[in-house]
């Protein structure tokens, strides 16, 4: 079952289990909010990073985007987010589809991250 | 993201714009700490990032068509390399080198962003995200290099405008006859982008002292264009580049 949609992210918002969902799949959002961006003091979920999150059983597939397509920290991030989901009770293989569509923006950040970002003195 | 197959010229297509970001990967680092200023120095290595970046991506999608990453990465021989020809020597100076990145980056960008398929959806907006600055800051070099050395400009142009017009595909691949827009897969034939390159270049140029090639329909011969490699001849990258391209002193580094 898939738990959100990338063409449902709007400025402002961010992706993150949608109303019905169960326990599982809210663990799994809640487990990847704690996988940190490298570069900068905010989560990947925070960051809107991750798109949809595909529960279908234990196999779990992430699809999640980036800022920026040259990331240096491309792998790095994709084994944080396998690592951090293999802790999960359940979880049995860890999937991670990038997509560009929609692509990210700034727009997405929500008004935590952005507080955050600015307190650690990055401008947006 | 679709599951569909390409169809057959759109592998070596999206093959020769990979290779061809590769190559100018590695021309921008060449360059990255021999530029007349710091800011050239800065926008060689942020250049060089956002190529691998996009290559990255480019080999993604062309693994899912059934080229075998090994092969991409790694595995390759000099001229199995389907770069722009304009990329297989690295630049001797400054004028030259910006030449070399402007058009061929240009080129590559028209050549993206002609690309109509759902695979893409996304990706080349991004990547044009990336393009943006690289073209703007290369047109912007360009005037001021237009000013202060003309002949080394006009003279980079004479040398590098064959290999960018045998890149983008020979003058007969117009809007009736272009195999990829034929099948649906870019929605802008070679002919027009050919123009546009042109064009662009004229205006840039106006009122300066350098002269644009003129847009030679018999550039590339279409009887001894190689269609998959995307230029004339067999020409190819020097092995030694091909080994930094694939990591080879580096390999006892790689994580499995």
């Amino acid at each position: 079952m898939s738990v959100n949609t990338a063409g449902s992210i709007a400025a402002g918002a961010h992706a993150g289990p949608s109303e019905d969902a169960d326990e599982f799949e809210r663990e799994l959002w809640a487990t990847l909010d704690t996988v940190p961006d490298p570069h900068i003091p905010v989560s990947l979920v925070e960051m809107a990073m991750v798109y949809d999150i595909d529960a279908g059983g234990g196999d779990v597939t992430v699809t999640m985007t980036f800022p920026c397509m040259g990331c240096p920290a491309y792998d790095m991030i994709k084994d944080d987010v396998r690592a951090a989901l293999r802790t999960v009770r359940g979880v049995t293989d860890v999937n991670i589809e990038i997509t560009w569509d929609p692509v990210w923006s700034k727009d997405m950040l929500t008004n935590n991250a952005r507080e955050e970002l600015r307190d650690a003195g990055i401008s947006l | 993201m679709s599951d569909d197959g390409w169809p057959e010229p759109a592998v070596d297509y999206v093959q020769a714009i990979a290779d061809t970001k590769i190559l100018l990967g590695q021309r921008y680092g060449e360059w990255m700490l021999k530029g007349p200023n710091l800011e050239d120095d800065i926008s060689g290595a942020s250049n060089a990032q956002d190529e691998i970046g996009q290559v990255r991506q480019l080999f993604r999608v062309l693994t899912r068509q059934g080229v075998d990453d090994e092969w991409l990465e790694s595995e390759r021989a000099p001229d199995e390399y389907a770069n722009a020809a304009t990329l297989d020597t690295e630049a001797d100076a400054w004028p030259t080198f910006i030449v070399q990145v402007a058009l061929t980056d240009r080129a590559a960008w028209l050549l993206l962003d002609a690309i109509d398929h759902d695979d893409f959806t996304g990706m080349v907006q991004k990547m044009g995200e990336d393009e943006y600055f690289h073209l703007e800051h290369h047109d912007g070099r360009l005037e001021t290099l237009a000013e202060d050395q003309p002949e080394a400009v006009e003279a980079a142009l004479e040398d590098y405008f064959p290999d960018i017009l045998a890149f983008v595909g020979p003058a007969t691949h117009d809007a009736e006859s272009d195999p990829l827009v034929d099948a649906g897969f870019t929605d802008r034939p070679a002919a027009e982008i050919r123009r546009a390159l042109a064009e662009h270049y004229a205006d840039l140029f106006a009122g300066t002292e350098v002269s644009v090639p003129p847009l030679d329909d018999g550039v590339p011969d279409p009887d001894a264009w190689d269609e998959t490699r995307r230029r004339v001849g067999d020409g190819h990258v020097d092995a030694d580049v091909v080994d930094q391209l694939q990591g080879v002193s580096n390999r006892e580094y790689v994580i499995a």
